[in-house]
């Protein structure tokens, strides 16, 4: 019987009319389940993605806006973008620039903690834990004012330290003006924000390696180094590609920590990574069709890296 | 072990957690003391402020506001909250307990659509809510966060519903139970933390989202905590004390109710890479 109900071939022999509810529950139950969820994304994600490449595809400014017409030009936006040198030489280094120096610090430091967490004696790994998720619990924005006022110019904690010590001129500085000092500043404030998910996560990992790997190491006259690159990272292979993919994709959207600092909403194009470009062409220059081709780049680009997270994700864990 | 290297050894891992917890705390200590400081712009390199106060949290609450917009932002987090716990519940139990066609490329979807930018939706959203005249309304930013949250607190709740035993489904179905009443008595009340750690995940991403209140948002008594704290940054320009003071009212719940659920979230975020 169980053989028959099973086998494609015998569908139509006669089973149990309670068998044949079950069967159809079975099949119409989960759609019923997922419908309000699927419907939600649908309607506020994925619509808005085909809408966002429609605009991209018009000079949709503020007269289309209010008179809800269309006005396509083809793909005169994103022959503009590219052809602009403002792309090339400011947008996409920041952009590119800041993601891989901020993943590199954010895995480096948050694996290096991870180690020293796993060193401790048990009490005061939880106190250090607890502390790290304060770093990771403080909202972007609130977190992005702190580090502004840190570094205010004038008044700020580290320009009186610095002037204290006789390397500054507190009157000749402006971090925030300098392309180089924004971004160190930005970095200094994701890198604190985003490395306590890279230290639990691969402390989590390495509590998983077994200790006779390290013992047996050790007998061969293994040093720390040598333990850490020839077991640590290939055991937690897996562990550092999602961290770092997740980063990835995390660093490559920062806006709030650009877009609150001084000239970071619209007053020094010097800064602009491609979101905050696109939502400055978009809220401030009205130009959203502009704005939503290069909202488009920045998808395709955070997609082509989400494929490459999904592939090591489903490597890692077959049975979905 | 070597013995004479022991308080060596002790020696640098307390110094290690000194640079440690100085680091990662630094910067909200510096936060809450110059919300506390009487004369923050005058304290200079001083670590301890010369004189307290309290003064800033009633510049805030009063001239700033503050208690408006964390109404506000409390409101649009609980209906998020609400929304998409139950939301996602019912759609973690389908990925979960059933296997159907599609089920994998459900999942991956709903994973793929978490990654899509903010800043990329921020535009035809906008446009979409102008003409249902959705902008400006708390109840339209609700709804956008709702689809937001979503796809986290399913992939999250996918976890808690696997971890119930079969068994005990089945026990109820023996007992006569139908498939409503043991959603809602045995299920239900056995997934609950996991809807918790949930909702504080939920209420956390509505409470501390930025791109989209900005937007959506244009009469200063809609305004959420974080674009409250933004409006007053530019109106009081370097007055850090009030600055600081709202930044600690903001940060206060989300520290609170993160170190609730840190240990779901790291679960949650790593997805099963850990286990190997």
């Amino acid at each position: 019987m169980t053989a028959a109900a099973t086998d494609p071939g015998v569908r139509r022999a006669p089973v149990r009319p309670g068998l044949r509810r079950r069967r159809r529950r079975q099949l119409v139950a989960p759609w019923l389940l997922l419908a309000p969820a699927l419907a939600i994304l649908a309607t506020l994600l994925f619509w808005p993605l085909v809408r966002m490449v429609d605009l991209s595809l018009q000079d949709y400014g503020l007269r289309e806006l209010n008179r809800k017409e269309t006005n396509y030009v083809g793909f005169d936006n994103y022959r503009d973008i590219l052809a602009d040198d403002y792309l090339w030489s400011t947008v996409l280094p920041n952009t590119i620039g800041f993601a891989v120096a901020a993943v590199g610090c954010t895995v480096a430091f948050g694996t290096l903690v991870a180690l020293f967490l796993y060193r401790l004696p048990a009490l005061w790994r939880t106190i250090c834990s607890s502390a790290i998720m304060v770093a990771w619990a403080m909202p972007a924005v609130t977190g992005t004012y702190v580090w502004v006022w840190l570094f205010d110019p004038t008044n700020g904690l580290a320009s009186k330290v610095l002037a204290g010590l006789g390397w500054i001129d507190p009157h000749q500085v402006n971090w925030f003006a300098d392309r180089l000092g924004f971004y160190s500043i930005v970095l200094l404030n994701v890198v604190h924000h985003g490395f306590p998910f890279v230290a639990v996560t691969v402390l989590a990992g390495l509590m998983t390696i077994p200790n006779e790997l390290y013992e047996a190491a050790r007998m061969d006259g293994a040093s720390a180094t040598r333990q850490f690159w020839s077991i640590t990272v290939p055991m937690l292979k897996p562990v550092f590609a999602v961290v770092t993919i997740l980063s990835t994709i995390w660093d490559f959207k920062v806006f709030a920590q650009i877009y609150l600092m001084p000239g970071g909403d619209g007053g020094n194009r010097d800064v602009f990574n491609l979101g905050v470009w696109s939502y400055i062409e978009s809220f401030a220059q009205h130009k959203y069709g502009y704005g939503s081709a290069i909202a488009v780049l920045l998808t395709l680009a955070l997609l082509a890296i989400t494929i490459v997270y999904l592939r090591t994700l489903f490597r890692e864990d077959e049975d979905l | 072990m070597n013995r004479r290297l022991r308080p060596l050894r002790t020696a640098g891992l307390a110094l290690g957690v000194v640079a440690l917890l100085t680091f990662t705390l630094f910067p909200a200590y510096w936060m809450v003391s110059t919300a506390f400081d009487a004369h923050p712009t005058q304290r200079g390199a001083n670590l301890l402020p010369t004189e307290l106060t309290t003064r800033h949290f009633g510049v805030v609450l009063g001239r700033g506001g503050f208690l408006q917009y964390l109404g506000n932002a409390a409101l649009v987090a609980l209906v998020t909250v609400l929304v998409s716990s139950l939301v996602a519940l019912l759609a973690a139990v389908a990925v979960a307990r059933f296997r159907f066609p599609l089920r994998r490329s459900v999942l991956i979807m709903i994973l793929i659509v978490q990654m899509v930018p903010l800043e990329a939706l921020v535009i035809p959203l906008f446009i979409q809510a102008k003409s249902l005249h959705l902008l400006n309304s708390l109840l339209g930013l609700s709804v956008v966060y709702i689809a937001f949250s979503l796809s986290f607190a399913i992939w999250m709740l996918r976890g808690f519903v696997a971890a119930v035993p079969k068994e005990i489904e089945e026990a109820a179905y023996v007992d006569g139970a139908s498939w409503g009443q043991m959603f809602t008595r045995v299920l239900m009340p056995l997934v609950m933390p996991g809807v918790v750690a949930t909702s504080i995940f939920s209420f956390i991403t509505a409470w501390n989202e930025f791109i989209f209140a900005l937007t959506f948002l244009q009469s200063s008594e809609k305004y959420t905590v974080s674009i409250g704290l933004r409006k007053f940054f530019g109106e009081y320009t370097s007055e850090w004390g009030p600055i600081m003071a709202a930044s600690t009212l903001i940060t206060l719940p989300v520290v609170v109710f993160f170190l609730f659920v840190q240990r779901n979230l790291v679960s949650g975020l790593a997805a099963g890479a850990v286990k190997g």
